[in-house]
C-alpha cells in the first residue's frame, strides 16, 4: 500500500519540481551561449578603430555600419550570394537524394549486398586521398574547375547522413513497410510512398547539415574557381574580405604602403570578422525555423507526444 | 522550388553568355596574386587606361587560404597563370619549375625601362645559372632614397615616457628600461585607473622576431633575421646570435624586467589581435617591433586624440658595462631589393613578349605617375613643380572602396616600380613626399620632434649604412634545411620566455645552459647552411 | 494484417530454394538505388587512392613536374622516428577523446532536456539559442575564450573570490590544461548543433511507449530511462562507432589559435605537424604517407568499435 501511493504520488512532487529545475538550467545554458552571439553582433555595429580596444559587451560603443558597408558595397558580393544560394539549394536536394535512396535500400536487412555497399561506403569516411589527388581528379581528369558544377558534382552524396537516416529508418516499424509490399508495393515505391514521407524528421536534419555544409563552403572556390570572379561564392568572398582586412595591417617590407594605410581605413580586422559572421549566418538562420519545424516537435510519430 | 531552379538556371546561362563575350577583343591576361585581395570594379578607371593602350585586362585570382596548401595543387596540376606572384612563397614557384627565365627579354633597345631598372643590382638578382625569374615588387630606388621614419625594427616608446623624463636622449638599452622603470614608479596607472605594463613581447607564429631578433641590433647590426655577419673582415663569418653569451645578456635583462614586474607572463602566450588591442588602449610603455606591424594600433590612438600613447621608435645598443665595447647602432639599412618578390611569367603564358612589353610600358615615367599618383587634377595637382595631394586625395588613397575603382593597386604591388625620388625632386611614392607626410602629422607630435630639436622621426637614428652585397640575410631562403629551421625556430619559442620567467639567478643559468644544449646542434646546420649561402650572394655581387 | 502474415509466410519456401539469379532479380529495385551512389564513391573516393602510391615516393617541389622517385618506406620511417610526430599523435588521440565523451554526454543532455519541456515555444526558442555559436568562426570563439582565460581575466578572478585559488593560474601558458580549454570549448560551440541529431531521432520514439510507462507509474527520470534512452540508442551507438573511427580527427584550427608555444607539447595535433613538416615544406610525400597512417589508425579503430558492438549486441555500423 505505503510503496502504491509513493509510486503515485511521486511523479506529482517532480513534476513541480523538474520543470522549474529543468527550465533554469536551459536558461542558464542560453544565456551562456547568447552572451558570446550578441557580443558579436555588437562589434560587427562598432566603429572599427574603437573596437580594436576591445571590451563592448552586448551594445556598441561607438555606432557604425562601416563594416557592413565595406562588404556590401561591392557589386559581386550579390552575384556571390546567388550562386551560394544556387549551390546550397541545388546540392541540398540532390544530396538528399541520393542519400536516402541508398539509405533504405541499406535498411534492407535482406538486400544480398548489404554488407559489401555498406563497408565500401563507410570506409570513404576514413580513407582520404589528400588534397593534391583528388584536385587532379577533379581539375585535369573530370575537368570541372572554372564551372557552376564544381560545387554540386562532388558533394552529391554524404555518407555520414546516409547512416543516419539508415538507423532512423531501421527504428521504423517494420510492419509500415511489410504490408505495403504485401499489397505488390515494389521497393521503390515503399521508399517513395511509405518510408520517405516518415522520414520527414531525419530528411529535415540531414537537410540542414547538408546546406550548412554547403553554404559554408570556400575552399572549393579558391581551388577551382578562383579566377573566375562571377562564380565566386558568398562565402570565399567574406574570406576573402577578412583576410584582405587583415593584410593591410601588416605589408612586410612595402615601407611605401604601410604609413599610406594609416588615416582613412574605418573598418578593422575586428569589426569586419563580426560582421562577415553575421552576413553569412543570417540567410541560415533565416531558413532554419522551417526546418526545425520537422525535427523539433516532430510531425510524424512524435506529433502528439506531450 | 520550380522558380527558384529556374531563376538559378538563368543565372547561369547568363553568366555562360558573359564569359563567351568576354573572351572577344582585348587579350584576357590570368593573374595570380599570393595575396588576399579586393577585386578591381568593372568601371575602374585605370585598368580602362591600360586597356585602350596595352590591348590587355586581367582575370585577377587571390588567395583566401593557406598559400602553401594552394600552391601545392597549382604545381601538382601545373595550372598556372599568365602572371603568377606566389607572395612569400614565390621562391618555390621557381623551385617547381613554373615560370620563365626573363633575361632573354630583356634588351637595352627592346626594353630600355627594364635593363636600366635593374641593370646595376643584376649580380645580385639572378641565381647561380644566370636566370632571372622574378623582377623584384620593391627596393629598388631611382635617385635619392627617401626615408621619413622608420619602417623596420627598433625598440618603442610611448611619446609621454619621455615627454614626462624631460625629453631625454635614450640611446641604450639600460637607459631604456631605466626610464621605463621610473616612469613606472611614478605612474603606475593611467588617468583612468589602467595599470601600465612596461615592455611587451609579442610571441604570436611567424611574429615572434619581437622576441628573438633584438640581440643583432643591440650588437650594432641592421636586421639579418637570425645571424650576425662579420662586414667588415672580408670573410663574411656568419654565426648565429641567440645561442651565444651576447644574447644571453638581453635575455637576463629581461628577467630583471620580469622579477620587478614590468613584464606581464600573459604577454608569451597573447596573440596578435590582443597585443593590438593592449597598444591601441594605450597601456604597453614599451616593446621591441616593426613599425608596419602595429599600424593598426597606431591609427587607432591617433583616431582617439592619445598621440602621447603613441609610439617613437629607438635605436638601442648595449652600452659599454655589457664589455663588448662601444657600439654604432645601425637599426637603418640600404634600400633592400625584394629579391624574387613580384611577378613571374609562367610556362603556360602563350605571350611572354607581351607581358615584357606591358611591364616595360608600365615602368616609364607616365605610367609610373598614373600607378602611384593617379590623374593630375583628379587625385593629385601640382604647385610650382611639386606634386601635392589635398587630404582627401591622400586619404582617398588608402580607402578599400576607392581603391578599387580608381587605382590598379592588384597590377602595381607585384609589378616593377621605381620609388625613391623623380628627377625633378617629387617622390615616386605619394607618401614619400614630404609636404604629404608632414601635412598628417599632429600637433603633439611635431612639438615632440621639435623639444627633440629633430624635423623627423628617422632622425633619432644614424643615416642608413651602404646595403651589404648579400642584401638582407633574413631574405635567404631556407628551404633546404627547413626542418632543422623550423626545430631551431620552435627550440627558441619554446626556451626564451621560460629563461625570462625564471624565479633567480640560478635558474636563469639553468634554464639557459639547457636551452643552448637543445638548440646547438640546429644551430651548426643553420650557421653552416647561411655560411655557405652568404659567400654565395657575396660571390655573385661583385662578379 | 493477420491475412498479409499467413500469405507471408506460404510465399517463402519455394523463394528459399530459389536460385541466386531469381533472388538478384528480385532486388533489381535495391540494386538500381544503390548503383549510383557506389560508382559515386568509385569515381570521387577510391579513384583518388591511387595518389597513395606518392607516400611512397619523394614528391617535393623539384620532383612533382618530372616525377618522383620510389623511395620504398622512407617517408614512414621519417614519420615514425620523429618525436614531434608521436607528440601529435598523443595530443590528438587526447583532444579527440575528451572531445568524444564530453561533447556526446552533453549533447545527449541537452536533448533529453529538451525533451521534457512541454512549452513548444520555449523547446524551440532553447534550441536555437545554443545551437547558434556553431556559426562563429573559431577565431571568434577562441579570442572570447582567451579574454576570458588570461591570467587577470574573469576566470580568475572569480576562482579568487570564491577561495577555490590563492593566486591567478596562467590557464593559457600551462600545457597541463591545453586539452581541457579545448574540450570546454568544443562542447560550449558544439553542443546545441549535435544534439539536433538525437532530439530529431526522438521524434521518432512512439508515443504510446510514454503512455505506457506513465500507465505503469514510472516517474520522469524511469521514463527518461526506459523509454528515451532505449529509443536513441541504435543512433547513439551507430554515431559512437562512426566517430571512434575519426579518433585521429582532433582538428587543427582551435589548436592553432589556442595554442601559443608555451603549451606546444601539448597543442600539437597530427594534422598541424602535416601541415608545418609537409605542406609547408613542399615534402608532400610525407604529407600523404601521414595521412595514409591515419587512415588505417582510423580503420583500425573503426573496425574495433564495430566488433565489440557487435559482441554486446548493439546496433552496428557495418
Amino acid at each position: 500500500m505505503t510503496v502504491l501511493n509513493r509510486k503515485k504520488r511521486k511523479p506529482q512532487d517532480r513534476d513541480i519540481v523538474f520543470p522549474i529545475v529543468n527550465g533554469l538550467i536551459l536558461c542558464v545554458l542560453m544565456f551562456v551561449t547568447l552572451f558570446p552571439v550578441i557580443n558579436t553582433v555588437a562589434i560587427s555595429f562598432n566603429d572599427g578603430i574603437d573596437a580594436v580596444r576591445g571590451g563592448i559587451g552586448l551594445w556598441p560603443r561607438v555606432f557604425s555600419v562601416e563594416a557592413y558597408k565595406s562588404l556590401l558595397s561591392d557589386k559581386l558580393t550579390y552575384n556571390a550570394f546567388g550562386i551560394s544560394v544556387a549551390r546550397t539549394v541545388i546540392t541540398t536536394v540532390l544530396n538528399l537524394f541520393f542519400t536516402s535512396m541508398l539509405a533504405f535500400a541499406l535498411s534492407r536487412k535482406e538486400y544480398i549486398f548489404r554488407k559489401f555497399i555498406t563497408l565500401a561506403v563507410v570506409l570513404t569516411m576514413y580513407v582520404n586521398a589528400g588534397l593534391i589527388p583528388n584536385f587532379l581528379l577533379i581539375h585535369r581528369t573530370l575537368k570541372l574547375s572554372k564551372t557552376f558544377w564544381v560545387y554540386i558534382i562532388p558533394t552529391m552524396f554524404s555518407c555520414f547522413n546516409m547512416i543516419v537516416i539508415r538507423t532512423y529508418i531501421i527504428g521504423l516499424p517494420e510492419a509500415l513497410a511489410e504490408s505495403a509490399r504485401i499489397d505488390g508495393a515494389n521497393d521503390l515505391r515503399i521508399f517513395w510512398q511509405i518510408i520517405f514521407p516518415l522520414c520527414t524528421p531525419v530528411l529535415a536534419t540531414v537537410a540542414l547539415f547538408v546546406a550548412v555544409g554547403s553554404w559554408n563552403q570556400w575552399f572549393d572556390t579558391q581551388l577551382y574557381c578562383g579566377s573566375k570572379k562571377y562564380l565566386h561564392t558568398l562565402q570565399y568572398l567574406l574570406k576573402m574580405k577578412l583576410a584582405t582586412s587583415m593584410n593591410t595591417t601588416n605589408m612586410a617590407n612595402t615601407s611605401v604602403d604601410a604609413l599610406a594605410n594609416a588615416g582613412a581605413t574605418k573598418s578593422t580586422p575586428v569589426t569586419v570578422r563580426c560582421a562577415i559572421t553575421v552576413v553569412s549566418a543570417l540567410p541560415i538562420l533565416l531558413v532554419y525555423p522551417f526546418l526545425q519545424r520537422y525535427f523539433v516537435t516532430g510531425m510524424v510519430l512524435g506529433g502528439v507526444k506531450g | 522550388m520550380r522558380k527558384l531552379l529556374a531563376a538559378i538556371l538563368a543565372i547561369m546561362m547568363l553568366l555562360s553568355m558573359t564569359s563567351f563575350a568576354m573572351a572577344e577583343e582585348p587579350l584576357t591576361v590570368t593573374v595570380f596574386r599570393g595575396d588576399p585581395g579586393d577585386q578591381p570594379t568593372e568601371d575602374n578607371k585605370i585598368y580602362k587606361m591600360i586597356e585602350e593602350e596595352f590591348g590587355v585586362k586581367f582575370e585577377i585570382e587571390f588567395l583566401a587560404g593557406d598559400l602553401d596548401e594552394t600552391l601545392g595543387t597549382k604545381f601538382a596540376g601545373e595550372d598556372y597563370p599568365d602572371l603568377f606572384d606566389a607572395g612569400n612563397s614565390a621562391e618555390k614557384a621557381i623551385a617547381a619549375g613554373a615560370l620563365i627565365d626573363l633575361l632573354p627579354y630583356i634588351t637595352e633597345e627592346g626594353t630600355p625601362n627594364l635593363y636600366n631598372h635593374i641593370k646595376d643590382l643584376l649580380p645580385q638578382l639572378v641565381n647561380e645559372n644566370g636566370e632571372l625569374f622574378i623582377i623584384p615588387n620593391y627596393g629598388i630606388n631611382y635617385n635619392a632614397q627617401i626615408q621619413n621614419a622608420c619602417n623596420g625594427p627598433a625598440f618603442f616608446l610611448q611619446k609621454q615616457v619621455l615627454e614626462w623624463a624631460g625629453y631625454p636622449q635614450i640611446k641604450t638599452l639600460n637607459e631604456y628600461f631605466d626610464v621605463i622603470e621610473k616612469f613606472l614608479a611614478a605612474n603606475p596607472t593611467n588617468e583612468n585607473g589602467a595599470a601600465y605594463e612596461g615592455f611587451a613581447i609579442l610571441c604570436e607564429d611567424w611574429r615572434h622576431f619581437c622576441l628573438i631578433n633584438p640581440v643583432q641590433h643591440l650588437m650594432g647590426r641592421p636586421n639579418d633575421g637570425e645571424v650576425i655577419i662579420n662586414v667588415n673582415s672580408g670573410n663574411w663569418e656568419t654565426e648565429t646570435f641567440i645561442d651565444k653569451p651576447y644574447a644571453k645578456d638581453y635575455y637576463a635583462k629581461l628577467n630583471e624586467m620580469f622579477k620587478k614586474g614590468l613584464i606581464n607572463p600573459d604577454t608569451f602566450v597573447m596573440t596578435y589581435d590582443q597585443y593590438i588591442a593592449k597598444l591601441s588602449a594605450g597601456t604597453v610603455l614599451g616593446m621591441f617591433d616593426q613599425t608596419w606591424d602595429f599600424g593598426t594600433a597606431t591609427q587607432a590612438l591617433e583616431t582617439a586624440k592619445m598621440y602621447k600613447n603613441t609610439y617613437i621608435a629607438l635605436p638601442l645598443v648595449y652600452d659599454e658595462s655589457y664589455g663588448h665595447g662601444v657600439i654604432e647602432e645601425h637599426y637603418l639599412n640600404g634600400a633592400v631589393p625584394n629579391k624574387d618578390r613580384g611577378f613571374g611569367i609562367s610556362v603556360n603564358c602563350e605571350y611572354p613578349e607581351k607581358m615584357i612589353q606591358l611591364f616595360e610600358g608600365l615602368l616609364s615615367d607616365k605610367w609610373q605617375k598614373i600607378l602611384q599618383w593617379g590623374i593630375e587634377g583628379e587625385d593629385y595637382y601640382v604647385e610650382n613643380g611639386r606634386m601635392l595631394m589635398t587630404k582627401e586625395q591622400y586619404n582617398n588613397r588608402s580607402d578599400a572602396t576607392w581603391k578599387m575603382a580608381n587605382t590598379a593597386i592588384t597590377i602595381w604591388e607585384s609589378a616593377p616600380k621605381k620609388q625613391g625620388t623623380q628627377d625633378d625632386g617629387n617622390a615616386w611614392a605619394h607618401s614619400d613626399q614630404g609636404e604629404n607626410y608632414f601635412a598628417l602629422m599632429s600637433d603633439y607630435d611635431k612639438a615632440f620632434l621639435t623639444a627633440y630639436g629633430y624635423k623627423k622621426p628617422a632622425d633619432f637614428f644614424n643615416a642608413p649604412i651602404e646595403l651589404a652585397p648579400y642584401g638582407e640575410a633574413w631574405q635567404i631562403d631556407k628551404s633546404p634545411i627547413q626542418d632543422d629551421y623550423d626545430k631551431y625556430l620552435l627550440i627558441q619559442d619554446q626556451w626564451l620566455p621560460k629563461v625570462i620567467m625564471s624565479a633567480d639567478q640560478a635558474e636563469l643559468d639553468a634554464n639557459w645552459d639547457a636551452f643552448v644544449a637543445e638548440i646547438t646542434p640546429y644551430a651548426e646546420v643553420y650557421t653552416e647552411f647561411m655560411q655557405a649561402e652568404v659567400l654565395k650572394l657575396v660571390e655573385q655581387a661583385t662578379k | 494484417m493477420m491475412n498479409g502474415a499467413v500469405q507471408k509466410s506460404v510465399i517463402p519456401p519455394p523463394s528459399t530454394k530459389k536460385s541466386i539469379w531469381k533472388k538478384l532479380w528480385d532486388q533489381k529495385y535495391l540494386m538500381l538505388m544503390s548503383i549510383p551512389v557506389l560508382l559515386y564513391v568509385m569515381l570521387f573516393n577510391y579513384y583518388p587512392l591511387w595518389g597513395w602510391r606518392y607516400a611512397f615516393q619523394n614528391l617535393d617541389l623539384t620532383t612533382i613536374k618530372k616525377g618522383a622517385d620510389w623511395i620504398g618506406l622512407g617517408n614512414f620511417q621519417w614519420l615514425f622516428n620523429e618525436k614531434l610526430f608521436w607528440l601529435g599523435f598523443r595530443n590528438t588521440l587526447a583532444m579527440s577523446l575528451i572531445n568524444l565523451v564530453f561533447g556526446t554526454t552533453a549533447s545527449i543532455l541537452l536533448a533529453i532536456l529538451l525533451n521534457e519541456v512541454r512549452s513548444r515555444a520555449f523547446k524551440r526558442t532553447v534550441q536555437t539559442v545554443t545551437y547558434l555559436p556553431h556559426f562563429l568562426s573559431m577565431v571568434i570563439v577562441v579570442g572570447m575564450a582567451q579574454n576570458m582565460f588570461i591570467t587577470d581575466g574573469p576566470i580568475n578572478r572569480m576562482l579568487m573570490s570564491i577561495g577555490l585559488i590563492d593566486s591567478p593560474v596562467w590557464w593559457l601558458g600551462e600545457g597541463k590544461y591545453f586539452w581541457w580549454l579545448v574540450g570546454i570549448i568544443n562542447v560550449w560551440k558544439e553542443v546545441g548543433w549535435n544534439s539536433i541529431i538525437y532530439i530529431s531521432t526522438m521524434t521518432s520514439i512512439d508515443p504510446t511507449l510514454y503512455e505506457a510507462a506513465a500507465i505503469d507509474g514510472a516517474g520522469r527520470f524511469q521514463r527518461i530511462l526506459n523509454v528515451t534512452l532505449p529509443g536513441i540508442k541504435a543512433t547513439f551507438v551507430v554515431l559512437l562507432i562512426m566517430n571512434i573511427g575519426h579518433l585521429m580527427e582532433a582538428g587543427f584550427e582551435i589548436q592553432y589559435l589556442l595554442g601559443n608555444k608555451q603549451v606546444y607539447d601539448f597543442s600539437q595535433t597530427l594534422d598541424v605537424f602535416v601541415l608545418e613538416f609537409g605542406i609547408q615544406n613542399n615534402k608532400y610525400g610525407r604529407a600523404i604517407a601521414a595521412g595514409m597512417f591515419k587512415s588505417v589508425v582510423g580503420i583500425i579503430l573503426l573496425f574495433g568499435a564495430n566488433f565489440v558492438a557487435k559482441k554486446m549486441d548493439e546496433e552496428t555500423l557495418l
